[in-house]
């Protein structure tokens, strides 16, 4: 426990003593919500809660990967090697680089819903703003997770920033966060089902909007719900694949960043072309 | 005796290349160790492999009688390492670096500050406390490594070339500490080093080269074994020195007048010189050192070796 909290809070002040990448984190959701407020005026009766939940949900995503580019950080400057040579438990530092993400997804969020009660958005039950806290926590985990698998299998900082794009963009445009599934192509539509972030905004978004309780149909017309061969993907569902998601990925991280061989890094530190290995 | 570390028959290969060719090892319990050899020996290989970060090619590597590939955590939990290449945590201060150590083995919370201090006044850094560790110097870097690596009081502590790049005061207070820890705390140290001077505190040396170990004892049989004290002689008349050396049989090489003798006993050749006292200006006597033994078995001067290495580099 005492590890787990200590390296959370290693985390969080070397993120905070970045100055630009605090700054620019925190403020990315005001930049983001300007850009969407555009878009999602056109399209929903509540566009505020709309656009809330899908600049929540891409931040939390976004910042959770880029979090775990400092897993890579550390491996490249050493630090990880002092960390595994200990006998601190490999999910104990899992669990320190899981929070960090998820606390700053909170800090994140936090502000945007402030000023989105500013800006008009009531919740009718007082628990939504807690559940989807807890959402929001989760979800910096199930990305974190995500990322700290990607992190250990690149183990390389630039690769890294290739691979992130790679995964992050795909991810983010093919989730109904910024373009509604219902109106993409089918092809890009199938591809969309097997991204956990649709799942986690169709989940978010229920919450948010207050909308779990509502008949299927309405549910689908709204965009949080799906229909895939025949079978309705309620935002119920959604949270359990999400978190189906969540532990594979940090099965998956925890399994190679155990596994990592310090004796191939040296090399991958001077060698760029090496990457995978 | 008790081994804290055996080392059976260890071979690493980094793809096709052997940097360690099937070695096998003790060292007793309480004792220290000084692993030596040029640069790409394949010492920091073994430490690394010994101290469960890299994966052994083959072999049986076992400390404090557990085994360092299937008891990993074990290994772990008995063991303190200063690696070779800095692992500090670069955006922390000195004193979070330190904390964070003592987290990660269990100091009591109550002792942490204490030793804390103890440590910093060891390698003379506590103004340098709350310092962010990337605005410190190179040497004073290694030296919070070092202070690190002496917070929690393992049961084998691995320096990997602790003092490099160090001021000659601070290393001797350093080894001054290691040597105290190992008496009183009865710790085993395994080292290594390429300040041949440094090793002479060593119980038993190992010297590796090409990834084979060619020699292993005390330093005082090494020495005994390989090397011979010499007597430097500043003549004012070398034919006539030439002539006693040579009715004596001593192997000697000479610039100009000075000359080095190679004696079995010093005593023997002062006795013999007393009655020449007119030929000699100046006479040094020197012991056989471990640097000479290093010679002697890997044919280099390691220092040689060194400055070779960092011009590669360049
Ligand atoms: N990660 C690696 N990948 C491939 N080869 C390596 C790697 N690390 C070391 N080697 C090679 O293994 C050999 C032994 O290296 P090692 O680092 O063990 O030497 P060393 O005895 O510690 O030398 P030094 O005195 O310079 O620290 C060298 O030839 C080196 O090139
Ligand atoms: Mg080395």
């Amino acid at each position: 426990m005492r590890v787990i909290v200590s390296l959370w809070v290693r985390n969080l002040k070397t993120f905070a003593r970045n100055r630009v990448q605090l700054i620019f984190t925190l403020i990315a959701p005001f930049f983001f919500m300007y850009i969407f407020s555009s878009i999602f005026s056109l399209q929903s009766d509540n566009p505020m809660s709309y656009m809330l939940a899908g600049i929540i949900i891409v931040n939390a995503f976004g910042t959770a990967l880029a979090l775990s580019s400092s897993t890579i950080t550390d491996i490249v400057s050493g630090f990880m090697k002092e960390v595994l040579v200990s006998p601190v438990k490999r999910s104990h530092i899992a669990v320190g680089q899981l929070l960090a993400a998820a606390t700053i997804a909170v800090a994140q969020s936090v502000p945007v819903m402030i000023l989105g009660w500013f800006l008009g958005l009531r919740y009718t039950n007082v628990f939504t703003p807690l559940f989807a806290l807890v959402a929001i926590i989760a979800i910096g985990f199930v990305f974190g997770g995500l990322g700290l698998f990607l992190a250990s299998v690149v183990k390389n900082a630039q690769t890294y920033q290739v691979v992130g794009m790679v995964v992050q963009m795909p991810m983010m445009f093919l989730c109904g966060a910024y373009v509604p599934l219902a109106i993409l192509p089918a092809a890009l539509q199938k591809i969309a089902y097997f991204n956990p972030l649709t799942y986690t905004i169709a989940f978010f978004r229920a919450v948010i909007l207050e909308k779990m309780g509502l008949p299927k149909g309405e549910m689908v017309a709204e965009g949080i719900a799906f229909e895939i061969g025949g079978f309705t993907i309620t935002p119920l569902i959604s949270m359990f694949i999400v978190i189906a998601f969540g532990a594979l990925f940090l099965t998956l991280s925890a399994i190679v960043f155990t596994r990592v061989d310090f004796s191939r890094i040296n090399r991958t530190k001077l060698n760029d072309a090496d990457i995978f290995s | 005796m008790k081994n804290a570390i055996e080392v059976k028959n260890f071979t690493k290969q980094y793809g096709q290349f052997t940097a360690v060719k099937n070695i096998s090892f003790n060292v007793a319990e309480g004792s220290i160790f000084a692993f030596l050899g040029p640069n790409g020996a394949g010492k920091s290989t073994t430490i690394n492999t010994l101290v469960t970060i890299f994966d052994k090619t083959s072999g049986t590597l076992l400390i404090d009688g557990k085994d360092t590939t299937t008891q990993k955590d074990a290994v772990r939990a008995a063991i303190g390492v200063v690696f070779q290449d800095s692992t500090l945590d670069t955006k922390m201060t000195v004193d979070e670096n330190l904390k964070m150590h003592c987290c990660f083995y269990a100091v009591p919370k109550n002792e942490v500050a204490e030793r804390i201090d103890f440590a910093l006044g060891i390698v003379d850094l506590q103004k340098w406390r709350n310092a962010i560790v990337s605005s410190l110097s190179g040497g004073m870097k290694r030296r919070v490594e070092i202070a690190r690596g002496l917070l929690h009081k393992p049961k084998v502590l691995f320096l990997d070339e602790p003092t490099t790049g160090l001021d000659p005061q601070t290393r001797a207070h350093i080894w001054d500490y290691i040597v105290k820890l190992q008496r009183d705390e009865n710790m085993t140290i395994f080292l290594t080093t390429h300040y041949m001077d440094e090793a002479e505190i060593s119980h038993m040396a190992a010297i590796i080269d090409n990834g084979e170990i060619v020699a292993m004892d005390t330093p005082f049989n090494l020495k005994k074994k390989y090397t011979k004290d010499k007597a430097y002689i500043n003549t004012s008349n070398s034919t006539e020195l030439e002539c006693f050396l040579q009715k004596h049989n001593f192997v000697y090489k000479n610039k100009g007048t000075h000359y080095s003798i190679e004696v079995d006993n010093i005593s023997t050749l002062l006795d013999l010189l007393s009655d020449q006292k007119r030929f000699i200006g100046e006479l040094e006597v020197k012991k056989g050192t471990l640097n000479d033994v290093f010679i002697a078995i890997t044919g280099k001067d390691i220092r040689q070796a060194d400055m070779g290495n960092k011009e590669d580099k360049v």
